[in-house]
C-alpha cells in the first residue's frame, strides 16, 4: 500500500505541482488549502506525513503543527519561504520533523519525505536500554518501569541511534545523517531543537540531563 | 602605576593645558581675575605710597619744631648757666640736655640724645661726649656723617633731621627721626642730635597698609565671583546648547533646549530647536522610506519563492521526460531549467542583502581552523576550476589559524572570490593564500588574468555591478556576490580589500580578527601576497625553467 501524504498548503498552484511530483513517485496525495481545517482533513485522510507550509489562512502553520503533535507523532515537514531563524525554530519547538525552504526541487523534496517514511533500522535485539529506559525496537515503545512515554517516530530514531553505541559521541552532523539523511551540511538547529524535545520527554530534569548528555564543542551522547 | 601617573608633575602641566584649552570659564576667569589684581596692586602701591609720605613728612615737621624749642631752651639754659662761678661744664651739659629732652618727648618712650662737640676745637673739661644709654656706642651708626658735616656747615642754627633707625638688642632696626642742631656753651660749639622713636607711625602705617591689602584681595575675589557669575550666566547656555547638540548627533531627536526670555540666548535656543525639529523630521521621513524599502525588497523576495518553487517543480518534473521531447524543446526545457537555477540564486543573494540592509543578521560563531576552511572550500571547487583549465592551489603556512568566525559566512566569502577569480582566470593558476598572526587571519584569492582597471576597482562591491558588461559570463552569479561579501567581512569586523594591475591579474584579501570583537590593524597577509614576504618556501620557477619558456615563445 502507497503511502498518503497531506499536502496542507495554501498554494494552489504549488500544491497541484507538489501532487503531481509526489503521484510521480507513487505517493497517495491528499490536499487542505485552509489552516482551519487542517485538523479536521489530518483527522478524515489519516496520512503517513504531513507537508505543512507555515503561512497558511486560518490558523498559522505552526499552530496546526503543534495541535497535530497533540495527539500524533506522524512525521511533520514544514514548508517556509523564510529561512529566519525565528520562522524555523518555532516550527521545529511546535514539533515539525524537518523543513524545507522554498524555493526546493523535486530531488529535496522527495529526499526528506523519504527519510521520514524509510522504516527504522533493526538492531540485532529487540529491547535497547539506555540508563533507566527501555526501548522497544518492534514495537517503537519507550518504558521507564511500567510507564510508558510517548515519543514521535524521529525522536525514537533519535534515541535509538545514541543508544545502540553507547560509547559513541554523536557530532550534530553525524546525527543530521543518520537521523534526518542529510548527505550534506545541513541546519544545525534541527538537531538542538528535536534534542530538547527529547530531553524534555525522558528526562527526570530536562535542565540536567542523565540520558542525552552534551558534549561541550562536539555534540551528544547517551548518558550511562 | 596608577599613582605615579598622578604625582609625575608632566602630567599635571598637560592635565592643566587641557583643562584650560576646554574651559572659556576657566579662562575668562583667570583672565579678569589677573588683570584685576595687577589693577587694584598698582592703586594699592600708589596708595600706601602717598599715605606714607604724608604720615612721614607731618611726623618730621612736627619734630623739627619740637627740637627747635627744645634747643633754645637748652641754649637758653647754658646761657643762664655760664655766669655762675667755678661751673662743673659735665653737670652743665647733662642737665641742659636732660632738660631739651624732656622738652622734646613726645610719647611715653624717652626721646634719645647725643650732645657731640663740633670738631676742630679745644674743649674746656675732659668731656668728649654726651648720649643717651640707647644710643651708647652707636651715635655714629644713628647719625651719619653727611648730616653732622650738613648740621656743622649751618651757621644760622637751623634745625636738620634725617630718618634713622635705632638698632635694638634683637638686632632689629627701630624707625627714627634724628634731629640735629648746634648750642654753644662757654664759647665751644656743640652739635645737639634728639633722636626719636617713630614706631608708632609706623604701626599706623602697617594698620593703613594691611587694611589696603585685606581690600585689594576682596576687591579681586569679588571680581572673581562676579566674573563666575556672569561667565555662568552666559556659557552656561552655551554649554547646555552644546551638551544637547551632541544627545542629538547621537540619534536622540527629542531633545530640545529650554527656551527662557527674549535674549540672544533665547534666540540660539529657538534656532537651535528648529533646526533639531527639521531634522528629526527629515530623519524619521529617510528611516521610514528606508523600512518600506528594506520591507517591500523582503516581501518581494518571500512572496516570489511560492510561485519560483511552483515553476522550479515543474521544471524538474519537465526535465524528467526529456528523453520524450523533441530536440528544440529538449534543448528549451534545459534553458528554463538552468535559468530558473539563475534566478533562485539572485532571489536569495537579494533577500541576503535586504537582511543586512534591515540589520536582521545573526552571527553563530565558532572557533575555526581557516586553514582547514580554505582547504575544504579549495577541494570544493578544484573540479570546476579544472574545468576552465585554472589549476587551484591552497598555500598556507602552518600558524594560528583558528579563528572566531561565522563559517557558514566566511565560506560563502572564499567561495565567492574562488568563483570571480575562475570567471577572469583566463585560465591561469589561481592562489589562495592563508595566512594568521596573533591578533588577525587572512585569506587572500590571486588570479593572474586580465585584471581590473584601476577605475573600476572600487566600484568592484558595488550591487549588481559588472566588470564587463560585454564579456561573457559562464559561472552566472547574482551580481551581489561581492556587495555581500563585504558585508559578510564588515559583520566580522573585518576587511575585504581588492588590488590589481591590468594584465597581472587581481588579487581579493579578507582580513578578520581571531577574536570576536578586536579591532584590526594590520593583515598577515601582503596584498598581493608575494612568496617572498610571506617567506614561504615555494618551488620557485628556477632561471632554466624561465629561459625555456622563453625560448618556446
Amino acid at each position: 500500500m502507497n503511502a498518503r501524504i497531506l499536502v496542507i498548503d495554501d498554494d494552489p498552484a504549488l500544491a497541484e505541482m507538489m501532487g503531481i511530483v509526489l503521484r510521480a513517485e507513487e505517493y497517495d496525495v491528499a490536499f487542505c488549502a485552509d489552516g482551519a481545517r487542517a485538523l479536521d482533513a489530518f483527522h478524515a485522510e489519516r496520512p503517513d506525513l504531513v507537508l505543512l507550509d507555515v503561512m497558511l489562512p486560518g490558523l498559522d502553520g505552526v499552530e496546526v503543527c503543534s495541535r497535530i503533535r497533540e495527539e500524533s507523532g506522524v512525521p511533520i515537514i514544514m514548508l517556509t519561504a523564510k529561512t529566519d531563524t525565528i520562522d524555523v525554530v518555532a516550527g521545529l519547538e511546535a514539533g515539525a520533523d524537518d523543513y524545507v525552504a522554498k524555493p526546493f526541487n523535486t530531488k529535496e523534496l522527495i529526499a526528506r519525505i523519504r527519510t521520514r517514511l524509510r522504516p527504522v533500522t533493526r538492531p540485532s535485539s529487540d529491547i535497547v536500554r539506555i540508563g533507566d529506559l527501555e526501548l522497544d525496537v518492534v514495537g517503537h515503545e519507550v518504558r521507564r518501569g511500567d510507564t510508558r512515554i510517548g515519543l514521535t517516530p524521529l525522536e525514537f530514531e533519535l534515541l535509538l541511534a545514541l543508544a545502540l553505541k553507547p560509547e559513541q559521541v554523536f557530532t550534530r552532523e553525524m546525527l543530521l545523517d543518520q537521523v534526518w539523511g542529510y548527505q550534506y551540511k545541513a541546519d544545525t538547529r534541527l538537531v538542538n531543537v528535536h534534542v530538547q524535545r527529547l530531553r524534555a520527554k525522558i528526562e527526570e530534569d530536562p535542565d540536567n540531563p542523565k540520558l542525552v548528555m552534551t558534549v561541550r564543542g562536539v555534540g551528544y551522547r547517551a548518558g550511562s | 602605576m596608577h599613582v605615579l601617573r598622578w604625582l609625575d608633575p608632566r602630567g599635571w602641566w598637560r592635565r592643566i593645558a587641557r583643562l584650560w584649552r576646554s574651559s572659556l570659564a576657566l579662562r575668562t576667569i583667570t583672565m579678569t581675575v589677573v588683570l584685576s589684581a595687577v589693577a587694584v596692586v598698582g592703586v594699592g602701591i600708589a596708595i600706601d605710597l602717598s599715605i606714607r609720605q604724608s604720615l612721614l613728612d607731618d611726623r618730621r615737621d612736627q619734630l623739627v619744631t619740637l627740637s627747635q624749642s627744645a634747643t633754645v631752651s637748652a641754649q637758653r639754659f647754658f646761657d643762664a648757666s655760664a655766669g655762675q662761678p667755678n661751673p662743673d661744664v659735665d653737670a652743665i651739659l647733662y642737665e641742659g640736655v636732660r632738660a631739651a629732652a624732656t622738652a622734646a618727648a613726645t610719647t611715653s618712650d624717652a626721646t634719645s640724645y647725643a650732645l657731640l662737640p663740633a670738631p676742630g676745637q679745644t674743649l674746656p673739661g675732659e668731656f668728649a661726649e654726651l648720649a643717651a644709654p640707647v644710643l651708647d656706642g652707636v651715635v655714629d651708626e644713628v647719625v651719619s656723617p653727611a648730616m653732622r658735616a650738613a648740621v656743622d656747615a649751618d651757621t644760622e642754627g637751623r634745625v636738620h633731621s634725617q630718618s634713622t633707625g635705632i638698632p635694638r638688642a634683637d638686632g632689629v632696626l627701630s624707625p627714627a627721626i634724628v634731629t640735629g642742631s648746634t648750642v654753644e656753651i662757654q664759647g665751644v660749639r656743640y652739635e645737639l642730635y634728639l633722636v626719636y622713636d617713630i614706631t608708632d607711625t609706623q604701626q599706623t602705617l602697617s594698620t593703613i597698609q594691611f587694611a589696603l591689602a585685606g581690600a585689594g584681595l576682596a576687591i579681586i575675589l569679588l571680581i572673581g565671583a562676579v566674573t563666575l557669575l556672569v561667565v555662568r550666566l552666559v556659557v552656561g547656555p552655551v554649554h547646555v546648547a552644546a551638551q544637547t547638540s551632541r544627545r542629538l548627533a547621537a540619534g536622540e531627536l527629542d531633545v530640545r533646549l529650554p527656551v527662557k526670555g527674549d535674549d540672544v540666548l533665547a534666540t540660539l535656543a529657538r534656532s537651535f530647536n528648529g533646526m533639531a525639529e527639521s531634522l528629526r523630521g527629515q530623519i524619521t521621513r529617510l528611516a521610514e522610506l528606508s523600512t518600506v524599502q528594506q520591507r517591500f525588497v523582503s516581501d518581494v523576495s518571500h512572496e516570489l519563492r511560492t510561485p519560483l518553487t511552483t515553476i522550479r517543480l515543474a521544471g524538474d518534473v519537465l526535465r524528467d521526460r526529456t528523453d520524450r521531447f523533441d530536440p528544440e524543446t529538449a534543448r528549451t526545457v534545459e534553458l528554463l531549467h538552468t535559468q530558473i537555477q539563475r534566478f533562485e540564486e539572485l532571489l536569495s543573494d537579494l533577500l541576503e542583502m535586504s537582511r543586512f540592509d534591515a540589520g536582521a543578521v545573526e552571527m553563530e560563531v565558532d572557533r575555526v581552523n581557516l586553514a582547514r576552511l580554505a582547504e575544504d572550500t579549495v577541494a570544493g571547487m578544484t573540479a570546476l576550476a579544472e574545468s576552465r583549465g585554472s589549476e587551484l592551489v591552497l598555500i598556507a603556512e602552518g600558524g594560528h589559524f583558528e579563528a572566531e568566525i561565522d563559517a557558514r559566512r566566511i565560506r560563502r566569502i572564499v567561495m565567492n572570490l574562488i568563483g570571480n577569480a575562475i570567471d577572469h582566470g583566463e585560465g591561469r593558476p589561481i592562489e589562495v593564500w592563508v595566512d594568521s598572526d596573533a591578533h588577525a587571519a587572512a585569506i587572500a584569492v590571486r588570479d593572474y588574468g586580465v585584471g581590473i582597471a584601476v577605475e573600476d576597482l572600487e566600484r568592484v562591491f558595488d550591487r549588481f555591478w559588472r566588470a564587463d558588461p560585454s564579456r561573457q559570463r559562464t559561472t552566472g552569479g547574482s551580481g551581489l556576490g561581492l556587495a555581500i561579501s563585504l558585508e559578510d567581512a564588515a559583520l566580522h569586523g573585518g576587511w575585504l580589500e581588492a588590488w590589481s594591475a591590468p594584465g597581472e591579474g587581481s588579487c581579493f584579501r579578507l582580513t578578520v580578527p581571531r577574536r570576536r570583537g578586536d579591532v584590526l590593524r594590520g593583515s598577515p597577509l601582503a596584498l598581493p601576497p608575494d612568496a617572498e614576504s610571506e617567506s614561504i618556501a615555494r618551488t620557485a620557477p628556477t632561471p632554466t625553467q624561465d629561459a625555456e619558456r622563453e625560448g618556446a615563445r
